[in-house]
């Protein structure tokens, strides 16, 4: 969420945020064992997260969230001996979840799909900017979670999906896919085999999905020798492999290939067969993750867990739009048009609208607009 | 049964030689003195020279022909350097008896290794080619100490969970993990509180081999500040900054571990300026490969400590104790800004 709410817009979030936790509290439940993890929060966004909580149990870390009605709450990916402790060697670590998470890349578009604010004067307009063009200061982007950006990082975590079962062997059981509630899509994987994983061993893990450090020279050699079974060539190396040769076949028939061509073909392979994860995320074995099912407060809705089997097939902004329906209003400075629950909203600017609670909050959370009342 | 005693002999970190030591002899050190035990500590002694001389405790046949004493001198072995307490006889201990153990199983038959393997917790099942598939966890947790690309995970057959592996790089990871299993051994405390008379012998004359190998070896000052690099980066570092010349794998480590702990291309090169044959251009494109901004983007990995060891170039120092890899030197605590997702 932007920085810089107002008090009314803040109370506003509060209100909803609580409605959806009473409710739904038994869904609000973090990984075990829940003495074991360290838990952060933001309060309000003015002040820094508060971290370093742990709780002996659920009822206690349920009342807190009642009480205090975080915008956004953390559990960590470790479990620790003392979570509590604010020195993280201290913690003693026992072991960490894996921890994936895809992001949708931004999608600047031009026109009204998109809008921007300058952070110095405050001046604010659609479209794309370098700099204000008012002050020439620094500018942010406000950005609506774009659909078609989402379908691609989730085909992205199908493919990290796919490699986590069929080339390291972990077990559907064991994968959890979540939307993050903004975003993008992150894959929890408590695996028992994998809990132990140094940072430089999943810092491995994170190479093989990226597929850096692959050495080209020993592929060529077998490319041009052909002097390996095919069949045997499993994991990335065979993935690679059937694509170059997909592409050869596909290709004018020349005779030989050269090695600039034949490495021409891997490169492309490369981009076509990596998955795109964020890479720090997944070394960092002390990373807080964002709770499954708690409100995400950049967008308002919320982390989603996604069936395996209904992976593609998933509607983020829809199945995860958790806020009300009550029509509220809100003073809108500016807001790209964007798709929720099925409907589009906007784009509006410098007027008052009243909509569904959870599109008010969106466009809250989104620094748009302010709460007006309703 | 012969068969196997040989082989408890040959490897006596394996848990039947533990099994056959607990169950014939007795090894509380206060009977050290009085049962005549000497020949085993005299061959403990020797196992811990061979590794401080030679980096390589070797096992003949005819040590292993007299399995009782060979047996009993590994856990004898082991109380030296855990006494001795000084974290590079440690560790150049437990590279010793790793490597020896190394070249003597790349001639044993393939049911063998795959036994010795299985009895370490380094699982291996060997397919139709001879070659052997081991579980991810297992080969990561072991070849993070090799910093060559072919190790990589990327570079290998993977599937279902497993990864395959050569005979010799299966020797190789068992290598490993019997280094850890032998350092991790000497942390412990040994269990008497006071040091038999014989036991401290044994000790000085241990020691005295270290002095002198240490006399003979080129001045390595450490730096008395104690600052937040490893004494073998700081002494590759204060070597340079005397315009000393290094060798290629020392300059291989400063630049990897520099390039890993953030520092920005320009810094790195200009720690280089001091070398004799100094050339800006050739190390600025020898810097830029290593990390990965040349050369198809392969980024190199900072050297384990086990390989900085088998270089010649540790000096432990206190707050080495349990470091496996230059980077986690000091224990990476780190605070400030949470890290969310
Ligand atoms: S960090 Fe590792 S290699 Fe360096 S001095 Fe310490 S133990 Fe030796
Ligand atoms: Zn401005």
């Amino acid at each position: 969420m932007v920085a810089g709410v107002l008090e009314a817009s803040l109370e506003f979030l509060k209100r909803e945020f609580f409605k959806y936790y009473y409710e739904n509290l038994d869904r609000l439940v973090p990984p075990g064992p829940i003495g074991k993890r360290e838990f952060g929060f933001f309060l309000d966004k003015k002040g820094g997260m508060l971290r370093h909580k742990c709780f002996n149990n659920l009822k206690d870390f349920h009342e807190f969230v009642l009480k205090e009605i975080p915008l956004d709450i953390y559990v960590s990916a470790a479990r620790y001996e003392d979570p509590g402790n604010r020195d993280m060697g201290e913690k003693k670590l026992i072991d960490a979840e894996l921890f994936f998470d895809i992001d949708a890349e931004s999608a600047a578009l031009d026109s009204d799909e998109s809008a921007w604010i300058c952070l110095k004067c405050g001046k604010y307009d659609y479209g794309i900017k370098e700099k204000c063009p008012a002050c020439g200061s620094d500018i942010e982007y406000l950005e609506t979670v774009n659909e078609e950006q989402l379908n691609k990082a989730l085909k992205e975590t199908d493919k990290l999906v796919r490699i986590l079962t069929d080339d390291f062997g972990i077990n559907s059981n064991s994968i959890h896919v979540f939307f993050s509630g903004n975003r993008g899509y992150h894959v929890h994987v408590n695996q028992e085999e994998f809990l132990s994983l140094t940072a430089e061993s999943r810092r491995e893990l994170v190479d093989y999905l990226l597929i850096q450090g692959f050495e080209e020279k020993k592929l060529i050699e077998v490319l041009r020798k052909k002097s390996l079974i095919i069949n045997d060539l499993k994991g990335v190396i065979g993935r690679i492999y059937r694509r170059v040769l997909d592409s050869i076949s596909s290709g004018k028939n020349e005779v030989v290939y050269t090695k600039s061509r034949l490495l021409k073909y891997i490169n492309q392979a490369i981009e076509e067969l990596k998955v795109r994860i964020d890479p720090v995320v997944t070394i960092d074995t002390h990373r807080l993750m964002r709770m499954p099912n708690s409100i995400n407060s950049n967008s308002g809705m919320a982390k989603r867990a996604i069936e395996l089997k209904k992976l593609l097939s998933f509607n983020p902004l829809r199945e995860a739009v958790v806020l009300g329906e009550g029509e509220v209003i809100v003073k809108v400075k500016i807001a790209p048009r964007f798709k929720l629950c099925g409907r589009t909203f906007g784009p509006f600017k410098d007027e008052e609208v009243e909509l569904p609670a959870y599109a008010a909050a969106y466009i809250v959370c989104k620094g748009m607009g302010e709460y007006a009342g309703g | 049964m012969e068969g196997n005693v040989i082989r408890a002999a040959r490897y006596p970190f394996l848990p039947e030689a533990r099994e056959f030591v607990s169950r014939h002899i007795d090894l509380s050190l206060e009977s050290l003195d009085k049962t005549g035990s000497e020949a085993a500590l005299k061959r403990a002694v020797e196992r811990v020279k061979d590794a401080l001389i030679l980096k390589e405790v070797r096992v003949t046949p005819q040590h292993e022909s007299n399995y009782v004493r060979e047996m009993l001198s590994f856990p004898l072995a082991i109380i030296l350097v855990s006494a001795i307490s000084n974290e590079y006889i440690r560790r150049i201990y437990s590279l010793g008896e790793s490597r020896g153990a190394y070249k003597r199983m790349l001639r044993e038959n393939d049911e063998t290794l795959l036994f010795i393997g299985e009895r370490l917790g380094v699982r291996g099942i060997m397919d139709n080619n001879g070659f052997i598939k081991i579980s991810i966890p297992t080969y990561l947790n072991l070849a993070y100490v090799f910093h060559e690309h072919r190790w990589k995970l990327v570079n290998r057959i993977v599937d279902k969970g497993y990864v395959w592996v050569s005979r010799t790089e299966y020797a190789r990871l068992i290598q490993v993990e019997v280094n850890n299993y032998v350092y991790e051994k000497t942390l412990e405390p040994i269990p008497v509180t006071v040091v038999p008379q014989r036991l401290k012998e044994a000790m000085k004359t241990i020691i005295e081999t270290w002095n002198k190998l240490e006399e003979s070896k080129p001045s390595h000052a450490i730096s008395e500040e104690a600052g937040e690099n490893p004494p073998c980066i700081s002494r590759i570092l204060k070597r340079m900054e005397a315009g000393e010349n290094t060798s290629h794998f020392e300059r291989l480590v400063i630049a990897t571990f520099m390039i890993a702990k953030g520092k920005d291309i320009e810094e790195i090169i200009e720690l280089f300026s001091k070398q004799p044959d100094y050339k800006y251009n050739i190390t600025k494109y020898q810097v830029e490969h290593l990390s990965g901004l040349r050369g198809g983007g392969k980024k190199y990995s900072v050297p384990s400590c086990r390989t900085i060891l088998a270089n010649g170039l540790c000096y432990p120092d206190e707050k080495c104790k349990g470091v496996k890899h230059p980077l986690g030197y000091g224990g990476r605590s780190i605070g400030g800004k949470p890290r969310v997702s």
